[in-house]
């Protein structure tokens, strides 16, 4: 219905039933705004995913946020498990993505060899007892899972800057992927990352050799990366000029997934 | 107009309703990241201040699907929170608006007034300025626990690159723990203050929208407590002749 009577002054004594009138604001507007901002809000409610128009504004933010992860991440910065915090122990989660656990086996396989190549200068193939013949890095972490647990463990393995001053790592060397026999698992990381001191190819975790559901016999730790970053069942590390993805950047997570 | 002024400045209102849609994502999100490991302790331990540990929130209050859906929404509209906040908190430093909002002298005795008025232990509204003693809390309150979900935040966004924040805040598991006290207290303040909007001062939500307020409508005129003397013209209790201080 529309009020002829245009003295909204009027048109409060005519109608006083209606609360947008009563205070002297026009009612369509009054409706307007409210149903705007009622359906911004049901838009979000309703499909749980939120607008598809949104996806593109989402990857700028994270491209965004990519540049402020790269400009904190310090070398220096160290990562050092509260003094108290128990180790995780046996319960560390195992994670996977093949239907089984992987295992390496050497009857089919041939003997297990990790390979350093791409912009590499000397490209190396390490079995496990030339990776143990290397200097030791050990350290106690945390594990920060992209899902929010924390564990702690003590992780010995190869700081990946020796394997790299091995190599002899080009200078156009940016990314590094990670590649591994769990299916077709593997992630790709910025060299700084990969580069920072307590980035390190794990063989033992809390004093033994890596067991089938934690990754054996190597896997990429450090804990300046989400743990969906931290390749396991390792095979292949290679030096590469330009970013390759992973497993789940490819399928929505942050490629950059820094800690 | 003539018994109408603006209430609330332009930038107030846009920053108002654009909190309202970035913390209603902001927490939707959350709960959802929150539901991919929906306990505090870490792996092999047992958290001591959580009563609901391993129990998801339910789906429906949750916002973006799965977790990295969610986590991608978190990290691109904690942009939109953490600029408006500043737009907001910059505005009213420097259009004087915080002096409505700041508690002053007196603040914990008028608080008591309001309180006891609205349990009846009190006849006649006390007397206040924009706001009443309650409301500059609250509205005070609102963006310091905001500043302290943006710093609990960074330093579970950045646990080893921001170690000291994290550490201040004892570690990873407390900051993650505090960052979800400070959204259980947002939805708390949200929460009584849209109550309150509804049962006692309905004729302020044109004010937040348009800007214009009848004060003749206000609660103080209207002698209103929640879901009394919700229409105007009714007001019973004697004009105010107390020299209680407007606060």
């Amino acid at each position: 219905m529309r009020i002829p009577d245009p003295d909204p002054d009027a048109r409060r004594v005519i109608l006083p039933g209606h609360a947008a009138e009563r205070l002297g604001i026009d009612r369509r507007r009054f409706l307007a705004t409210a149903g705007t901002s009622l359906g911004a809000l049901a838009l979000a409610a309703c499909d749980s995913m939120g607008p598809r128009s949104a996806q593109r504004l989402l990857k700028y933010a994270e491209a965004k946020n990519e540049v402020i992860e790269r400009a904190l991440l310090r070398h220096t910065s160290m990562d050092a498990p509260p003094r108290g915090a128990m180790a995780a122990g046996s319960h560390f989660p195992s994670y996977f993505v093949s239907k089984t656990v992987p295992v390496w086996d050497p009857a089919v396989r041939g003997v297990w060899r990790l390979e350093v190549s791409g912009m590499v200068r000397n490209p190396l193939t390490l079995s496990l007892e030339d990776l143990a013949a290397l200097p030791r890095t050990g350290y106690r972490l945390d594990h920060y899972c992209v899902e929010g647990w924390t564990a702690v463990a003590t992780r010995t393995g190869v700081a990946l800057t020796e394997l790299a001053r091995l190599a002899g790592v080009q200078p156009g060397a940016k990314y590094v992927d990670f590649q591994s026999f769990d299916d077709d698992y593997h992630e790709s990381w910025d060299i700084e990352s990969a580069t920072h001191p307590q980035t390190l190819i794990v063989y033992a975790q809390d004093g033994h050799y890596l067991n089938a559901a934690w990754g054996a016999p190597a896997r990429v730790y450090s804990p300046v990366k989400l743990g969906y970053k931290n390749t396991k069942y390792l095979t292949k590390i290679v030096f590469l000029p330009e970013r390759t993805g992973g497993y789940w950047s490819d399928r929505g997570y942050e490629w950059y997934g820094g800690v | 107009m003539t018994r109408s002024m603006k209430r609330h400045h332009p930038i107030v209102r846009i920053t108002h309703w654009v909190n309202v849609v970035a913390l209603t994502i902001m927490i939707g999100s959350g709960l959802r990241i929150f539901n991919a490991y929906p306990a505090f302790a870490r792996k092999g331990e047992i958290f001591c201040c959580y009563p609901f540990e391993h129990r998801p929130i339910p789906d429906r209050l949750t916002f973006g699907g799965w977790l990295a859906g969610a986590r991608n929404w978190h990290f691109a509209m904690m942009w939109v929170l953490v600029v408006n906040g500043l737009v907001y908190l910059a505005f009213i430093y420097l259009h004087g608006e915080w002096r409505d909002l700041v508690p002053r002298r007196g603040i914990v005795s008028d608080s008591w007034q309001m309180i006891r008025f609205y349990v009846a232990a009190r006849r006649d509204h006390p007397r206040q300025g924009k706001h009443n003693a309650l409301q500059r809390m609250a509205y005070f309150a609102m963006p310091i626990v905001g500043i302290m979900a943006v710093v609990t935040g960074l330093a579970i966004w950045k646990p080893v690159e921001l170690a000291p924040l994290t550490n201040a805040m004892g570690g990873y598991v407390w900051a993650r723990y505090w960052h979800f006290w400070a959204m259980l207290l947002l939805v708390l303040l949200s929460v009584v203050h849209v109550f309150m909007v509804f049962t006692v001062d309905p004729y302020s939500i044109p004010s937040m929208i348009t800007g214009g307020y009848r004060e003749d409508l206000s609660p103080e005129a209207r002698n209103a407590r929640p879901f009394i003397h919700l229409l105007p013209g009714r007001r019973t209790a004697t004009p105010h002749t107390d020299a209680h201080p407007r606060s």
